[in-house]
């Protein structure tokens, strides 16, 4: 180290000193100041602490790989003709920045390239709108006119009153086949039937609970059939089997009594009964009726008497509810003539 | 007005002192819940009566809590104006094997027989100063009741040279607590077996909170026994 | 002191709600009342309810309150008004009491029993049927029919609501209208001569256990012809009707056979008691859940309490619903138990019980108990 001080010293110039000493305290190199010393001076100094200078690895880029061909698609061309039909889905195709996959929180999903979650699921890129419609006018040509007379929904509804559902599915997986698919309904307005009183009253007790009280509609879905077409077959053949049943009669259908409970008729129970013996009574007419001129007995010749008919009915047909007994106390104070309730 | 509404809230609470401050009993924090569950030391105790979330309010103190999840209150934890932890206290001593409601229906038919009992006496009474000292809360009955029941010195067994000394010390408060209740109901259960549960306990209760009867008896024998054997309470240490 | 001048303030306040009315004939009553309370007379409650009428936790709540009250509610002044306007002649008119449980029919029914008792009607009245059907204590007497086979009589039982009937009828028992039509011969030695008075009947009834279902059955048809003939006025009370129509009793004869309702003498002698078969009559029935076992309590209305059976019995009947308290009535109700000592604490209990009791009266008084 003295060396070089003295060697510096008979040079006699202050600045490169300080400079010198500066750079062999300094850990750093200061490349600009080395070099310019270094042309003007021959002597070479032993830069021990100089950072060995890491020559970069020069990469070398193949040129026969082209550029990503999504890069290089115009914003105009035609889609249609770049993916015209169902296709795996294929990176370089699709100028979208599309990112699809499972990742933990916090990680951003994987590109579109060599994305294997991106190819497994079906894609509906050839049914762009522009595509969907240029094929329909394609299509156009062997089509038939739409029938003139079925222009709304209820000529369509008047003259095909059975429907049928049945559901496609696209979903991934390894088949495209989606079990769901097989499952046919079909529905029609029970009304449409023209059964006779009989008839839809066992209709209605054959399908049970697939009858909608509300909407009349009759609803019979299939599901048990491995394939669709048997489905609606299966659907078609209860719904025939349905309705030529419910037109048979059996023999103990002759059989059936009040007791059943089927249906309250007023006229034919006691209800009638106590009424005309109550209107006997409070008139002071003899009492010489016997069960079937309870039976006929006109109570139209009874005041309100209808209207307690329908007030005792409604309570045994539609059920005992605050409603139909507050309906049939009204009923009953104005028949027995006394005032009305009050609230 | 608003003097006139102070005023009023004074009163309210002037009258229901004595409710009010046996209604501050030591709060029993362990809440036991249906299904065995453990809460994290941050979650904080429920503040469901009223009265402690208006003051919290009026503290300031809310904002703390607010943002802090917040255990579940028990079932008996209610905001109820009749609540009252003591009782529910007494509800769980009557109450055996878990039937809480049959024990609650208990404790709350005894006090209905209190109340019928003290109406009684106060149709009974005479002068209205007599029908003023006459107390119809069964609730500040079974509270009198309780405090005086409570035991104020306990015996431990200390066995010093192969003897084993009864030596007198001082109780915890909890302690004393759970013998009054305690002793409450041994004195209820010693009936006839024609005497329904309630009505004993009813006449246990007006008993002890007139102080008298067999629970505070016991009570003084404690305190005569501590008094007999205090030559030994240096065997405490 | 603060305490004494609070209870006084206390008292003040739960007076200032006006909750009680001095109007303590049912007849005077009318839409002003709804909601107060009446007083009866201690004397008055021991003839018309000194052996049954009241429920048993009502009688409870007398003691302690040392007074019967009852609260006048719409349904029962309804029914009085409509007993009012109806017309003597023509047959007798059925009323239904239904509700929930503890709603207050029997209540409604007790105050009905003391309009009826002040209107000058000749009170049949029984105060819960289940008591006869259903209640089976130890020693229950039992005992085949003697004049009609396969019917079982109860005779004990008969002859206490013999009893229960002549206190309460005291005063028009006595007049000399009510005697038989015809003579009846129970034995050898025993009989009832024509135109004995009807007390006499009733007596023998009581003295002759043995024949006393005979006596009401005697008893019901005599009132009948009686009524028919404009000599009393009749009104028929009868608490848990429904009773009758459930399909089993509880009842055992000695040969281990279960009894059904129709094979008890004194079912019969009500079901054509109940019938509207004759006039100058008012008959008052309530149907409860409380009155069959807890298989058929899914709900209160009259139509599924009677099975059809019983509804085509007292068809045409004027149902009348027990409702639970409205607004003004539980306010009126809190402020008399306050008044009683029943109900104390701060104002805001009763909203409380209010919400918890579901204005439900029964409800309300059972949770006011232990405050």
């Amino acid at each position: 180290m003295n060396v070089i001080l003295q060697y510096y010293r008979s040079l006699g110039t202050a600045r490169t000193l300080n400079l010198r000493i500066w750079r062999l305290n300094s850990t750093s190199a200061d490349v600009a100041t080395t070099t310019k010393g270094d042309e003007e001076e021959e002597f070479r100094v032993l830069d021990i602490l100089k950072s060995r200078q890491r020559t970069k690895k020069k990469v070398t880029r193949r040129n026969d790989v082209q550029p990503d061909r999504a890069d290089r698609m115009s914003i105009d061309q035609k889609w249609g003709n770049v993916w015209p039909g169902p296709k795996t889905f294929h990176p370089s195709s699709v100028p979208l920045p599309l990112r699809q996959g499972y990742v933990p929180k916090g990680h951003v999903p994987p590109g579109k390239k060599a994305n294997a979650e991106l190819m497994k699921i079906p894609n509906f890129l050839h049914l762009t709108p522009p595509v969907v419609k240029a094929q329909c006018e394609a299509l156009k040509q062997f089509c038939t006119e739409w029938p003139s007379l079925l222009n709304s929904e209820e000529a369509i509804e008047n003259h095909y009153p059975v429907e049928t559902i049945t559901s496609d599915y696209c979903h991934a997986g390894p088949t495209i086949r989606n079990p769901l698919a097989r499952i046919a309904t079909l529905r029609v307005k029970l009304s449409t039937l023209n059964l006779n009183k009989h008839a839809q009253d066992k209709f209605i007790r054959l399908v049970g609970e697939r009858y909608d009280e509300e909407t009349d509609l009759v609803t019979i879905t299939a599901d048990r059939c491995p394939l669709r077409q048997q489905n609606l077959d299966y659907v078609n053949y209860l719904l025939t089997a349905c309705y030529h049943e419910s037109w048979n009669v059996e023999d103990w259908e002759h059989d059936k009594t009040e007791e059943d409970m089927e249906y309250y008729d007023w006229d034919k129970n006691a209800s009638k009964k106590s009424l005309v013996q109550w209107h006997l009574r409070a008139t002071n007419m003899p009492n010489d009726l016997s069960d079937m001129d309870y039976v006929e007995y006109d109570i139209s010749k009874i005041p309100n008497g209808e209207e307690y008919k329908n007030a005792v009915s409604s309570l045994m047909n539609n059920g005992e509810s605050e409603e139909t007994l507050k309906n049939y106390g009204a009923a009953v104070r104005k028949l027995l003539g006394l005032p009305e309730a009050k609230i | 007005m608003m003097n006139i509404k102070n005023f009023a809230i004074c009163c309210i609470f002037k009258r229901f002192n004595l409710i009010e401050n046996i209604n501050r009993w030591p709060e029993f924090s362990n809440r036991c819940y249906a299904k065995a569950t453990s809460f994290p030391d941050y979650f904080q105790n429920p503040v469901f009566r009223k009265e402690d979330q208006s003051k919290l309010i009026e503290s300031s103190e809310i904002s703390k809590l607010a943002a802090l999840p917040v255990k579940p209150p028990a079932a008996y934890e209610t905001s109820s104006t009749y609540h009252d932890p003591l009782v529910n206290k007494v509800i769980n001593h009557v109450m055996e094997m878990g039937k809480k409601a049959l024990a609650r229906s208990l404790v709350e038919k005894a006090f209905e027989n209190i109340k019928r009992i003290q109406i009684e006496r106060y149709h009974l009474a005479k002068t209205p100063d007599e029908k003023n000292k006459i107390e119809l809360n069964p609730k500040i009955i079974l509270h009198k009741a309780i405090e005086n029941c409570k035991p104020l010195l306990q015996l431990s067994p200390v066995k010093r040279g192969g003897i084993t000394y009864q030596v007198p010390g001082p109780i915890t408060d909890k302690r004393s607590l759970f013998l009054a209740i305690k002793w409450l109901l041994e004195a209820t259960n010693d009936k006839e077996r024609t005497i329904h549960f309630p009505e004993q306990f009813a006449w246990e209760l007006l008993d002890a909170a007139n102080n008298t009867g067999k629970v505070v008896k016991r009570k003084q024998d404690l305190h005569r026994q501590c008094e007999a054997n205090r030559a030994y309470a240096h065997y405490r240490w | 002191m603060f305490l004494r001048y609070w209870k006084k303030l206390g008292r003040n306040y739960s007076q200032s709600v006006n909750f009680r009315t001095s109007e303590n004939l049912p007849i005077h009553q009318n839409d002003k009342h709804i909601g107060l309370f009446y007083t009866l007379k201690q004397e008055k409650c021991k003839e018309l309810f000194g052996s049954g009428g009241f429920p048993k936790s009502f009688m409870k709540q007398t003691k302690t309150f040392t007074e019967t009250s009852i609260m006048i509610r719409q349904p029962a002044l309804d029914i009085m008004n409509c007993i009012q306007l109806s017309d003597f002649d023509k047959p007798a008119i059925r009323y239904v009491l239904f509700g929930e449980k503890g709603s207050g029919k029997s209540l409604t029914m007790a105050h009905l029993l003391h309009f009826a008792n002040e209107e000058g009607f000749l009170i049949i009245h029984v105060p819960w049927v289940s008591e006869w059907l259903r209640r089976v204590p130890r020693h229950k007497e039992m005992a085949n029919s003697l004049t009609r086979d396969g019917f079982v009589d109860l005779p004990l039982d008969a002859a206490a609501w013999l009893l229960h009937f002549k206190t309460q009828n005291r005063v028009y028992l006595k007049s000399a209208d009510l005697v038989t039509s015809k003579e009846y011969v129970w034995s050898k030695r025993e009989k009832t001569e024509m135109g004995k008075p009807l007390l006499e009947l009733v007596e023998h009834g009581i003295n002759r256990v043995k024949y006393s279902c005979d006596v009401i059955d005697v008893l019901m048809s005599e009132i009948k012809i009686l009524s028919n003939n404009k000599k009393c006025k009749t009104f028929v009370a009868i608490d848990g009707f429904n009773s009758f129509f459930y399909p089993l009793t509880r009842l055992n004869t000695p040969t281990k056979r279960k009894v059904t309702p129709e094979e008890v003498t004194l079912t019969t002698s009500f079901m054509e008691l109940t019938k509207n078969n004759w006039t100058n009559a008012a008959i008052v029935l309530t149907v409860d859940q409380l009155a069959v076992p807890d298989d058929r309590q899914e709900s209160y209305l009259p139509r599924y309490l009677l099975y059809k059976k019983g509804f085509e019995h007292i068809d045409p009947f004027v149902p009348m619903e027990i409702g639970r308290y409205t607004e003004k009535e539980f306010l009126s109700c809190a402020s008399y138990y306050r008044d009683r000592l029943w109900l104390r604490g701060p104002p805001d209990v009763e909203t409380e019980l209010k919400f918890t009791s579901a204005c439900n009266p029964y409800r309300f008084m059972e949770q006011c108990a232990p405050l």
